[in-house]
């Protein structure tokens, strides 16, 4: 045993006995990978990180947390964007990057069984030779794992006709905080009782340990046709898509960038797009009849809203190159300012021009820039808002901007995460876009999975609640004592 | 404000219990106030949309009180440039897809009887009709639910935005509860365009393993269809794949799977009333008689899946098996003529589906029936937690009691 492991709490100790040496984190550099997701501006150091290997591991890890009374912090590749991997004060981080087998493939039923730290291209990796593909497409999904997906509902930029992570689990095995290990859902439909899983998908790591998925995989569609089309402004870009969801269509991706976006998307990959005020990049997937008419009819309507110019890829090349100009534009706007925030509000599809609009009025004031690329089709916004950490009082600012930006998405119907997750981070704006009662009522659903209150605390529900611990006494209403209730 | 609550009529009643009360509050706020009420008698309630699946389930252990919904008949928003639309829960789906179908639009739920189902009823019974093949189940259109909960809570979850991860997804929780977690009051709806053309392949003659065949050699070549399902056909079935979209796009589809191989031999290719009459004949068919069961299995068993419903199906007097071979689901329907053989039957088949979470759900049945097997089957794997979920949100046991899975 090395010295520093004889320097190790007991618990760590313990928890190597189960794990071995190697897989215990507990030197404050090597700690340090750990203090944040991909949300970097809001750090704390776990005590200890346990790196199991095997569902058997994660049961014993999670009894000796339990029996120390240690919160568990579960983590896949930490490549969340909203903290929802931060570690509280005291916890044990659960890293499931070891788990990274894909246990069983059934192409005849379409569905793959891996574990959680299954990297999400690699399940597409797995079943492209055959024609399948894994649906769910986040921008980081050559980087982020499957147990991350799950915990946070990850979405990308097909969502709009293929859904979310929640649409393609159709089975997960979970360890539970008392130890238990559980099975939800089945590749078999309608299981006789309460949908689980559905719970479990999107709960932020709050319901149990996710320690094996079985997904949903899709035959690849036989063709996709994409188009990236210019605009002089968000507003004609916006009335673009309004038009081509009116006829009918519903595409399979479409994304808007405005100016700002494509600008750094120019810088980080090279792409010859034209200087303009919004750009929208488009696919059609089906089969070939079907595209070839709906990918015409897009282009009309692009046309008719005031589209500068469409440009067509020559092959599949140029399209994956259109491609990565939208997807890497995160990482690029790093090219255009040396720090920013994301957002991940939702609003009303119809309402883009008007809160974009707004969006840059809101920074106009805040004497700062936003940077918009995000997914047009279902209203999901990804407000980039740029600052220079170096000058004093910028980052408040930029914070305070982003924290209208949400309010903004809220009061215009939409939601503070479309597919990032509340995390830590937005934990606080739950309660302006719940109610008490809303938020009180998820927690009731937590404590019949949690209710110990030992997995993820500190994230979705911005006041902690004790389960068993109800809201005062019941009152009764003044129509039952006037005697309504007594006529029963 | 308030519903006045009336004596029970048999119409109220739920599996053959009979509450002493109903109530059919207008509003949400009334449907809280009554549940308030309720809860401060501790009075057991169920809820009650149009009754097109009361057969689910086992008879609730006591019933006081019916609430039910069909005064809750409103569109609150439809907002069509979104495609969303926020519905009270007693509308019934074929009044919504009326109000729908002026703006091009419809809710992407096709289960049988459209003018008695209510919404409320089809989330809380996980209603669906054969589209489910390419829209998915209802939890995959419901985006946001506002309940009321055992003790008069009116909560909400979800929104009226179709992404959106903000919280526990309370709304997909809520579908096929059967009302036994709390009173779906509202629900928003994700809505699909309605399409421009529709054709159905109609393919005759098959045995289950023909059905798998030309189901995967359509999918196999790409198609996609938005219905697949194979209805009797004398001892054997007949295949019908439905198609929808623009118009080049359909015919394409139809032309390209009756070229495929696996799809030769009599068919007929069916539009507007004759293709409407073949999918009426369908829910016709899986609502007739008195006994209906819904199995669920792998796809790729479909034919393993029909022969161990076979002897259910002979058991029952003018039995009928419909499959949906991309759902890995059939639904037997027919008339109990003996009680004892079909138990044993369905006994039978449950362990032959028991595999990768198979099952085989009672969905309506006579007493005699129930009295030999449990609608539900073995209890589900995740029971303890299924239970502490039903104390968290129904601490009392006082919505429908034991009428769902595992006796909950």
């Amino acid at each position: 045993m090395d010295p520093a492991a004889t320097s190790r709490s007991p618990l760590a100790r313990r928890m190597a006995t189960v794990v071995g040496d190697r897989n215990v984190v507990t030197e404050p550099e090597e700690l340090l990978v750990y203090e944040c997701d991909g949300l970097v501006h809001g750090r704390t150091r776990p005590d200890l990180v346990v790196l199991p290997g095997s569902t058997a591991e994660v049961v014993e890890v999670v009894r000796l947390a339990r029996e120390a009374g240690v919160p568990l912090v579960p983590r896949g590749a930490g490549t969340g964007l909203s903290g929802g991997a931060r570690p509280v004060p005291g916890s044990v981080v659960v890293s499931l990057a070891r788990m990274r087998r894909i246990l069983e493939l059934d192409l005849e039923n379409g569905w793959a069984r891996v574990e959680p730290g299954v990297i999400n291209l690699d399940v597409t990796k797995a079943v492209a030779g055959a024609g399948w593909y894994y649906a769910p497409d986040p921008s980081s999904q050559s980087v982020c794992s499957i147990g991350g997906n799950v915990a946070e509902n990850s979405g990308g930029a097909h969502c709009l006709k293929y859904g979310f992570t929640t649409h393609h689990v159709l089975a997960a095995r979970v360890v539970l905080s008392d130890g238990s290990v559980v099975d939800l859902g089945g590749p078999a439909a309608d299981a006789p009782g309460y949908d689980l899983l559905a719970a479990l998908v999107g709960s932020e790591g709050m319901l149990g340990i996710t320690v094996e998925a079985t997904l949903r995989l899709l035959r690849r569609p036989e063709a996709t046709r994409t188009f990236f089309a210019t605009f002089p402004s968000t507003d004609e870009a916006g009335a673009a898509v309004s038009g081509i969801i009116a006829a009918g269509i519903l595409p399979a991706a479409i994304e808007m960038m405005d100016r700002l976006a494509i600008v750094a998307a120019k810088a980080a990959t090279g792409l010859d797009w034209p200087d303009v005020g919004a750009a929208l990049l488009m696919d059609a997937d089906g089969t070939r009849a079907e595209v070839e008419h709906v990918s015409a009819r897009a282009v009309e309507i692009a046309r008719a809203s005031g589209a500068l110019e469409i440009r067509l890829p020559r092959d599949e090349a140029e399209r994956q190159l259109m491609w990565k100009g939208r997807k890497c534009a995160f990482a690029a706007v790093g090219r255009i300012s040396p720090s920013y925030l994301v957002e991940d509000g939702v609003i009303p599809r119809s309402e883009i021009a008007r809160v974009l609009r707004e969006i840059e009025r809101l920074a106009g004031e805040a004497g700062l820039r936003v940077a918009n690329v995000f997914h047009a089709g279902d209203g999901n916004l990804h407000p980039l808002v740029l600052y220079d950490a170096r000058n004093p009082g910028e980052e408040a600012r930029a914070v305070a901007l982003g924290a209208e930006i949400l309010r903004l998405c809220i009061r215009s119907g939409g939601s503070i995460t479309g597919e990032h997750g509340v995390g830590a981070e937005k934990a606080s704006f739950m309660a302006e876009q719940f109610s008490a009662d809303d938020l009180e009522t998820m927690q009731r659903v937590r404590c019949a999975f949690d209710g110990a209150a030992l997995m993820n605390p500190g994230k979705v529900f911005p006041t902690p609640r004790l389960c068993g611990e109800r809201p005062g006494p019941y009152r009764p209403h003044p129509a039952e004592v006037a005697g309504l209730a007594e006529r029963w | 404000m308030s519903a006045a609550p009336r004596p029970g009529a048999p119409e109220d009643a739920i599996l053959g219990v009979a509450p002493r009360l109903a109530i059919e509050p207008a509003t949400l706020e009334e449907a809280a106030e009554a549940m308030r009420a309720l809860a401060a008698d501790r009075l057991a309630v169920a809820f009650l949309g149009g009754g097109t699946d009361l057969g689910l389930g086992t008879p609730p252990a006591r019933l006081d009180a019916a609430l039910r919904t069909r005064r809750l008949a409103r569109v609150r928003e439809h907002a069509p440039s979104d495609q969303i639309v926020a519905v009270e829960a007693g509308m019934t789906l074929g009044a919504l897809q009326r109000h729908l179908a002026p703006h091009g639009q419809r809710l992407a739920l096709d289960p049988p009887l459209p003018e008695e189902a209510t919404v409320g009823g089809i989330v809380a019974a996980n209603a669906f009709g054969p589209r489910r093949a390419r829209f998915g189940p209802v939890r995959d259109l419901v985006i946001g639910v506002t309940v009321v909960r055992a003790d008069g809570t009116v909560a909400r979850g979800g929104g009226k935005v179709v992404k959106n991860v903000a919280g526990f997804d309370l709304p997909r929780l809520l579908c096929g509860s059967l009302g036994t977690l709390g009173l779906v009051a509202e629900v928003v709806f994700r809505l699909h365009p309605l399409p421009e053309a529709s054709a159905t392949v109609a393919i005759p003659g098959l045995a289950p393993e023909a059905v798998r065949a030309a189901t995967l050699a359509a999918l196999e070549a790409r198609l996609e269809p938005v219905a697949v399902a194979a209805l009797p056909d004398g001892e054997r079935f007949r295949l019908a794949v439905r198609f929808e979209g623009f118009g080049p796009g359909v015919r394409d589809q139809v032309e390209r799977l009756l070229a495929l191989p696996a799809a030769a031999g009599g068919r007929e290719v069916l539009e507007g009333k004759d293709e409407a009459a073949l999918w009426a004949g369908h829910d016709a068919l899986v609502r007739a008689g008195d006994v209906r069961v819904k199995a669920a299995f792998l796809p790729s068993g479909l034919a393993a899946a029909a022969a161990a419903l076979r002897p259910l199906a002979a058991a029952l007097g003018r039995g009928a098996l419909v499959l949906h071979p991309t759902l890995g689901i059939a639904v037997l329907s027919g008339a109990l003529a003996e009680p004892a053989r079909a138990a044993a039957a369905l006994e039978a088949a449950r362990v032959a589906l028991r595999p990768r979470n198979g099952s085989a759900v009672l969905a309506a049945a006579p007493p005699a029936l129930r009295a030999l097997a449990d609608p539900w089957g073995a209890p589900p794997p995740a029971l303890e937690i299924m239970r502490r979920l039903k104390g968290e949100l129904d601490p009392d046991a006082r919505l429908a009691p034991g009428r769902f899975a595992g006796g909950l």
